[in-house]
């Protein structure tokens, strides 16, 4: 088993506060050859820091930048290296410095941190974190192929090629052991492709039943094509700056806390150990769990978002994430994977992450009672329905948190102009999820690489 | 300078453009080898050609977890030391811990589709391995027999397989 040592143990502090002014984003499609990649990173960067009611003009607000911090999946998928120099030199952001990121599916939440710790240590007092993919170079199969060289070259890609094949052994043994049905699943998949109705920059919305996600194609037995995320190209963009700088730019300022776990590449070798416990848990609570024969995390859950959660709430002191949390974004690349993260950051005690989908807590509104969900989850439409270009992806989910915090969900959702920036018609049933506005607010958002290799959770809250 | 053409030729393929509106689109192929190194791995590939399975373990007395790893490793992630190898008795049975049916793989599959992915214990290993069901339908708990894939060697993962196994 692993074991953490005392100094493993010690909780992320910022040296100093850091804040998130403004984001940016694009759509998001399967096949965007109406733009280049940095000509779709500028429109995001655009959007960050021409339509946040920034308090200085835009290119007053570039000016302060001291340092940039990228983020991209995979050279391959477009092969070009170095591509952050292209995008970098095309925001006509030299001479400053920047620097790539790289860690998966979480490459988005890893820039936030990168971006945050630079503020942090006074490095910068203004830094961007701009990430991106262009997925559409290939086709569909390839794609394919070339995500599941993230998995073990040598024990794993061959015997799959496709990733949905390394998440759905897990989805069979999650089911078996925690009582969760096919419904269930599905539900999340109809919720998240619901959600992305709303939003103007979703690539796939939709309007399924429990029974069309169920009898859509299958990809890897049980997963099917419905459950899965997208395979975007699109680019999004964060403002991140200190305290002084905050406050002189905006008059609604989050702070931000992020923190990651990592855990092995191949699920294979998962080595039992003991739960980690997230502050409101007691041992106590997974005797019945710990039965002989059952190994943590087993495949049912990710160390990694455990570990990620149990620093950054400890970081942000979260003591309840339930309770405190206003909504959250998660890493919903399958509908299982979402489902395991609820018990990895405490949305619900392991062995009971249904019951967030089933008590309605996930919802906008709360289908079993009509009143907002307790903790709504993924209003942006999440992985599933909205978008996963994978670079851009953890950036994105964390400024639909901003914007939720900030009250903006309708500016950047319902404009019909933006609708029609992206060729689209704003729906005439179009519904905001914007989510009540209170004193004090925080969210949590979660990016996620492989099977659970890299995670990163961060927690906003608003600070004026 | 007299080894120096006159003229610089054009030596490439002509490129076909497969969108021309609202942007060009143009075809761009890629086909590349790699050499690709199994490094202190090589036991266990080589483990694969003769029939064996091949596991490590750490030998360091020192070392709280000397668990045994399949995937092998070279070296031990607890206490660095360099593992030894063990060959896993033979026949090879596991017992089958969760499993998938692949339907759709992305390109270059060598297998036929769709087919069962099943993860297995192996009796005695610290870990959850990874591999295909040759034949039959998988259940969580079934007993699984290793075999050594001779035809068309690809010296992968793939020379191996599972099969049920009763008794």
């Amino acid at each position: 088993m692993i074991i953490m040592k005392e100094g493993n143990k010690r909780i992320p502090k910022w040296s100093r506060r850091v804040f998130v002014v403004a984001g940016g984003t694009t759509a998001y499609r399967k096949w965007f050859p109406e733009y280049k990649i940095e000509e779709l990173a500028m429109l995001a960067f655009r959007q960050m820091l021409e339509n946040n009611d920034l308090k200085m003009d835009p290119l007053e607000v570039k000016g302060l930048i001291n340092f940039c911090v990228y983020g991209e999946f995979a050279d391959h998928f477009q092969d070009q290296l170095l591509c952050e120099s292209k995008v970098h030199d095309y925001l006509g952001l030299d001479p400053l410095y920047n620097i790539g990121v790289k860690t998966g599916g979480a490459t988005g939440g890893s820039t936030v941190l990168a971006a945050a710790s630079a503020v942090a240590s006074g490095y910068a007092d203004v830094v961007l974190a701009l990430g991106w993919e262009r997925m559409d170079e290939v086709d569909t199969r390839t794609g394919n192929m070339y995500i599941s060289t993230a998995a073990c070259k040598d024990f794993e890609t061959r015997l799959g090629r496709i990733y949905s094949s390394y998440y759905a052994p897990m989805a069979k043994k999650f089911m078996d052991a925690y009582n969760l049905s096919e419904e269930t699943r599905a539900k999340v998949a109809v919720k998240n492709h619901l959600y992305a109705c709303s939003s103007p920059y979703a690539q796939q919305p939709g309007k399924y039943t429990v029974k069309e996600v169920l009898d859509s194609r299958m990809s890897a037995w049980p997963l099917r094509f419905l459950e899965c995320c997208a395979m975007s190209t699109g680019a999004a963009s964060m403002l991140l700056c200190d305290e002084k700088t905050a406050y002189k730019l905006t008059d609604n300022p989050c702070e931000v806390f992020i923190a990651g776990g990592s855990h092995t590449l191949r699920v294979a070798d998962r080595r039992p150990q003991e739960i980690p416990l997230l502050p409101h848990e007691t041992k106590d609570m997974y005797k019945d769990l710990m039965k002989p024969g059952f190994r943590y995390p087993g495949f049912e859950s990710f160390l990694a978002s455990r570990m990620a959660a149990w620093f950054a709430y400890r970081m942000a002191g979260i003591t309840n994430p339930l309770e405190e949390l206003d909504l959250v974004e998660l890493h919903d690349a399958f509908t299982i994977s979402d489902i395991q993260t609820y018990g990895d950051i405490g949305l619900r005690p392991y062995g009971q992450e249904p019951d967030y989908i089933e008590s309605g807590d996930a919802y906008y509104i709360n289908p079993n009672t009509n009143k907002p969900g307790k903790c709504p989850a993924n209003l942006s439409g999440g992985l599933i329905g909205t978008m996963h270009a994978v670079g851009a992806t953890g950036i994105f989910q964390g400024i639909e948190c901003m914007w939720q915090l900030q009250g903006k969900y309708d500016k950047f959702h319902g404009d019909p102009k933006i609708w029609k920036q992206w060729g689209k018609e704003k729906p005439k049933d179009w519904q905001s999820l914007q989510i009540p506005q209170k004193k004090k607010m925080q969210a949590a958002w979660v990016s996620h690489a492989g099977v659970g290799s890299h995670v990163t959770l961060g927690v906003m809250k608003k600070a004026w | 300078m007299s080894d120096t053409p006159k003229e610089v030729q054009f030596i490439g393929e002509e490129t076909e453009i497969m969108e021309n509106d609202p942007s060009m689109v143009i075809k761009w192929p890629r086909s590349l080898v790699h050499r690709h190194t199994y490094g202190k791995l090589t036991p266990f590939f080589k483990g694969l050609q003769e029939s064996k399975l091949m596991a490590t373990r750490c030998p360091n007395p020192k070392c709280k977890a000397k668990e045994l790893w399949l995937p092998p490793r070279a070296h031990c992630p607890d206490c660095h030391a360099d593992m030894k190898w063990e060959e896993i008795p033979q026949p090879v049975i596991a017992t089958i811990y969760t499993f998938t049916k692949v339907v759709y793989a992305g390109i270059g599959l060598e297998l036929t589709t769709p087919y069962w992915q099943i993860d297995v214990e192996i009796p005695g290993a610290c870990t959850i391995f990874k591999g295909y069901l040759k034949y039959g339908e998988p259940k969580v708990g079934m007993k699984v027999k290793a075999e050594f894939r001779k035809d068309k060697p690809t010296n992968t993962i793939l020379n191996m397989c599972w099969v049920p196994h009763k008794g």
